[in-house]
């Protein structure tokens, strides 16, 4: 019965993991092969002879080079701006307290702001950018990102920053550090690891955000991964292919930063990691 | 020598300058946006005060449906995601070798950038040389009333199956959590006292998981509800206007009808709505805990 059971589960898991997996191996096979075998009925699934002509397609005929360089520029720049105000904010939020439980409140509303359905902010940043000329630069993603990532990034920091203990650098300073001396010398090693996944989501969540970026960028210059990809679905003629290839490479950054995280994703994912 | 209270005590005034970047980006970024939607929402054509863009809510049957669409869209999405993250953790909560493999490559679609999983669905719900459709048809089945993404009854069920796809595992991981944080002793009573299975999980698991799932069901609502990327892949709102979520119609509304005052006033509806929604969880979270 144990046997039979422990076998069933396995089932079961062998199953989820074909659903989530075969549908990401179908789209790499697609931009490996041919046309006369992306079409070809039944569908083939293992056994076809293999190309690189959509990639070349894509990266060198077409502008998704060019897509790839902004969604990269886009995502570190914004990531290091959120980091550095976000977790200047934490250490505060997690080590002062404030009159009138200034601190606690602050935390509460900088996480409120992420609650905003993107939609609802996408209009009026439109018309903002647009009056200060910023439309189609990656200036304004930068911004934007910024401002999505840092309340992620204070409440994880704050976390991190709570978990340790006070009297490293409160000796630090009894010592003679300053306080940012103390912050910077005793417990940012300590936090290191956290700061690092911190990094890692800020990444992941610029990198996979598609609303803002179609809304603010229309041409090659400043256009991310997901809005190229997106003008390639959305007109007539679809090349499967390139289309295919370009979201290879649009997952693989990912999948590689995804592994690394696992043991801080459900924190971050219950702070709203992942997706804006 | 200072005590540990005058220590930070004296440098207050360095919180108020740690935290202030922060509060400045966040306000030119949230809520200077946010007046200046209500500004212009408020606004007609000439710039003159007016209530016509919240008046036309009432009367515009694509808002209606549109609306309608979210709720059916989250509703089904929801259900079907909260059962199937919530079978699956239970079933790697035991003991399974590999299980931390497992869950890893479980969490691939979740990472996924949105606009991917909408390339991936189309490749496989493609009526013509999809997978789904391909393989069926290797199986001898006759599939042309399967034209998913062109049909209007199928098309939501597409976008709802790719929803499904990308972000059970989102529930399954916030779930297995959960349970992996109930500790063992209400388990060995319930043992003890001859409860059966589903009394267990009835009595001892599922009060024990709420706060979980409330966590789970909230942060899934409040993405459902703004949902867009994946189906403006997919269907772009179509065929006609079968999928046509509120994200979708404020988008098409603002920035292909230039409508800005009309798209400002129903991004607060859709604001209100999961305000409203997330308000509910949280006091069912709090009562839970009180």
């Amino acid at each position: 019965m144990n046997t039979f059971r422990r076998f069933g589960k396995y089932l079961i898991v062998t199953g989820a993991l074909v659903a989530a997996l075969a549908p990401i191996y179908w789209m790499i096979t697609i931009s490996f092969k041919h046309e006369i075998d992306q079409f070809a009925v039944p569908p083939k699934w293992f056994r076809f002879p293999p190309t690189l002509e959509h990639y070349a397609e894509a990266f060198l005929t077409r502008s998704f080079g060019q897509y790839l360089f902004n969604s990269l520029f886009v995502a570190v720049a914004s990531t290091v701006f959120a980091l550095l105000l976000g977790t200047l904010a934490a250490y505060a939020l997690a080590r002062f307290r404030l009159p009138y439980g200034l601190d606690r409140k602050l935390a509460l509303w900088i996480l409120s702001t992420r609650m905003f359905p993107a939609i609802v902010t996408a209009v009026p940043l439109f018309l903002i950018m647009r009056d200060l000329r910023l439309v189609n630069t990656k200036l304004a993603l930068v911004i934007v990102y910024t401002g999505f990532n840092l309340p992620f990034v204070v409440w994880m920091m704050r976390g991190f920053f709570a978990e340790v203990p006070r009297d490293l650098e409160e000796a630090a300073m009894v010592d003679g550090d300053s306080r940012f001396g103390a912050l910077w010398r005793v417990v940012l090693p300590l936090v290191l690891p956290g700061l690092a996944a911190t990094g890692i989501f800020c990444l992941i969540v610029s990198w996979n955000e598609f609303l803002f970026a179609l809304v603010l960028t229309q041409t090659d210059t400043a256009m991310t991964l997901p809005v190229g990809i997106a003008g390639r679905v959305t007109q007539y003629g679809i090349k499967w292919g390139a289309m295919s290839a370009a979201s290879v490479v649009a997952i693989i950054p990912i999948l590689a930063f995804a592994l690394s995280v696992q043991k801080y994703l459900v924190r971050g994912l219950s702070l709203g990691a992942v997706k804006g | 020598m200072p005590t540990q209270r005058d220590l930070f005590k004296a440098d207050q005034s360095l919180a108020y300058l740690f935290i202030a970047p922060t509060l400045a980006v966040l306000f030119a970024l949230s809520i200077y946006p946010l007046i200046y939607s209500i500004k212009i929402s408020f606004q007609g054509n000439t710039g003159n005060a007016t209530l016509a863009n919240f008046a036309r809510l009432f009367a515009d049957r694509f808002f209606l449906a549109a609306l309608g669409h979210t709720f059916v869209y989250a509703a089904i999405a929801l259900t079907i995601e909260f059962l199937l993250g919530l079978a699956f953790a239970l079933v790697l909560n035991h003991n399974l070798r590999g299980r931390n493999a497992f869950r890893a490559l479980l969490l691939v679609p979740m990472m996924l950038p949105p606009v991917v999983v909408g390339v991936v669905w189309r490749l496989l719900l493609n009526s013509n040389f999809g997978a789904i459709n391909g393989t069926l048809k290797g199986f001898g089945f006759n599939t042309e009333a399967l034209t998913w993404t062109a049909s209007p009854t199928l098309a939501m069920a597409s976008v709802i199956i790719a929803d499904i796809w990308q972000w059970t595992p989102f529930m399954f991981l916030i779930l297995l959590a959960g349970l992996q944080a109930i500790p063992q002793e209400p388990y060995e009573a319930a043992l003890i006292d001859g409860s059966s299975a589903w009394q267990t999980f009835r009595h001892v698991t599922l009060p024990l998981l709420k706060p979980a799932i409330l966590i789970a069901l909230l942060l899934r609502t409040m993405d459902l509800l703004r949902v867009f990327d994946h189906i403006f892949i997919l269907t772009e709102g179509g065929p006609g206007f079968a999928t046509e979520t509120l994200s979708l119609y404020i988008y098409r509304t603002a920035f292909r009808f230039s409508n800005f005052g009309y798209a400002a006033a129903m991004s607060f509806v859709l604001l209100v709505i999961t305000n409203l929604i997330s308000a509910g969880y949280i006091r069912l979270l709090q009562t839970r805990e009180a």
